[in-house]
């Protein structure tokens, strides 16, 4: 096990850095899998039925909901609690890990699908699997910023854009090979996941070989360390446990807490949600997934990117204030069938999701310093968690709270629609309020070492 | 015996690496995106 040790990944001389990014891609690629998580909801929903789901033995959709939100709670505390041990392991230690945990809590969630077992599937998906997610999650980002001091967003931006975009992949082979092993005693959902989790390890083992670690004290050639000088952006440093006490730190987990429950929501039930609407095939509705898995990803970059020319808090005003305007629109949208609009309002809101998990380490950098900088981004990843839960939640407990009083399938989704936009108007309170850090909270300068 | 003379400089063997990687993770990549158009082209059909 030595050859996974951090003494045994430093880089030696000649190292490429640029062959660390392609090492991020793959354990993000592959975890991001998890946005694609919906195209299983509708078979697993009818794996009794087959054709339709048998009422009173087939899972219901909001006990589905569960997995991806299980799975999205399991991340959020593994990468905020992991995040010391990840960084003494090394990389690829940690790589490797998330590997395992990813792979086998997808072969474990395919034997529960096989003997119909939800608490094998929320356990394998969820737990184990959750647990790959946050690891694998945090695992190259700290690297990638070792090795790219002078262009941190791009690198960050890289790995977290792999999450983002890891449906693309995920979601179409999915469907693919569903079909290739449904028959008429079984969906395939099983069969797929036990693929799924043998490719994802090799995919993810590969990332982890290739990982390096700069050597101490590297610095790209011709590098000097930038000096922050911008007045609303402090050169000074806060530490994890003075920044809990700041009213700031509440404020913002609120904010990335809102953002995410907004989207993550849509993400986790995407597919259905657009099936149950517009009755569009399953194809169709994967290749929706597909969209939001592209726009998540290049919102990551975009939002990230305007935020260092407009600010954050402006940026998450746009988020909150434009996000609330589409949500409030979507209900109509359905009503007069206007699939397009629907999926260019969905497709926005995601890009401005997936642009507030690019854009809160920036603002927590901006309000606490560099010192701590992840140590307080991990805590406030508990953020995720919450929403993982709230989000789909609020999707699926309404959408079944208004088909069983009646309503049609295609309206089911109105309230929820309504409850987003009014959660985005609180969030934009919250980052209205969002003030400086009080100057007793920072570190004098000659203890920051 | 004489080295032979065909075995791969470090600077090509990294440059090997650099190519291999990025088409490791490129290529399903391009993939997700192409079958991701199409299928985003029969939603709107």
């Amino acid at each position: 096990m030595a050859f996974f040790d951090r003494s045994n990944t430093i880089a030696g001389p000649g190292f490429n850095r640029w062959l660390v990014p392609p090492a991020a891609l793959c354990i993000h690629l592959c975890i991001g899998e998890a946005y694609a998580f919906s195209v299983f909801t509708k078979p697993m929903a009818q794996a009794i039925g087959i054709t339709a789901p048998t009422p009173g033995a087939d899972w219901t959709v909001p006990e589905l909901g569960w997995i991806f939100s299980l799975a999205i709670l399991v991340l959020g505390l593994s990468a905020a609690f992991g995040g010391k041990w990840v960084e003494r392991a090394g990389p690829r230690k940690a790589m490797f890990v998330a590997a395992l945990c990813f792979s086998s809590g997808l072969i474990l969630a395919g034997i529960g699908v096989n003997s119909h077992l939800l608490w094998l599937v929320y356990l394998g998906y969820g737990v184990v699997g959750g647990c790959g997610l946050g690891i694998g999650y945090i695992s190259p980002v700290s690297t990638l910023i070792k090795w790219f001091p002078d262009r941190p967003g791009l690198a960050t931006g890289t790995a977290i854009m792999g999450f983002g975009g890891g449906a693309m992949i995920g979601a179409p082979l999915s469907v693919l090979l569903m079909k290739h092993f449904a028959n008429a005693s079984g969906t395939g959902v099983a069969q797929t996941m036990f693929v799924l989790g043998i490719l994802y390890f090799i995919w993810m083992v590969a990332g982890s070989l290739i990982v390096r670690i700069p050597q101490d004290g590297w610095k790209p050639a011709g590098y000097v360390a930038p000096v922050a000088s911008q007045a609303m952006i402090t050169s000074r440093n806060v530490v994890l446990e003075r920044a809990l006490r700041t009213p700031q730190f509440y404020l913002l987990w609120l904010v990335l807490c809102l953002n995410v429950t907004a989207g993550i929501g849509v993400i986790g039930q995407a597919s259905l949600m657009i099936q149950d609407i517009f009755g569009v095939t399953a194809v169709a509705a994967a290749g929706f997934v597909g969209l939001i898995s592209l726009f998540n990803m290049g919102g990551r970059i975009f939002w990230a990117s305007l935020s260092d020319f407009i600010g954050r808090k402006r940026t998450y005003a746009i988020f909150f204030i434009a996000g609330a305007v589409l949500y409030a629109f979507v209900p109509t949208w359905g009503h007069l069938h206007a699939v397009a609009l629907f999926v260019i309002s969905f497709l926005l809101i995601i890009s401005m999701y997936g642009g507030g998990f690019a854009t809160i380490p920036a603002y927590l950098r901006d309000l606490y310093g560099t010192v701590n900088v992840g140590a307080i981004h991990g805590a406030l990843l508990t953020a995720w968690s919450v929403a993982g839960i709230a989000g789909p939640v609020l999707i699926n407990y309404i959408r079944e709270y208004e088909i069983n009083h009646g309503i049609a399938k295609a309206d089911a989704y109105s309230v929820t629609m309504y409850v987003m936009a009014a959660l985005l108007m609180v969030g934009l309170l919250c980052d209205l309020a969002v003030r400086p850090v009080d100057e007793r909270y920072y570190l004098e300068a000659q203890t920051v070492t | 015996m004489d080295q032979p003379e065909e075995r791969m400089r470090p600077q090509d063997r990294n440059a090997t690496m650099l190519v291999l990687a990025w088409l490791w993770v490129g290529l399903p990549l391009a993939w997700g995106v192409a079958v991701t158009i199409d299928n985003a082209t029969k939603l709107f059909q």
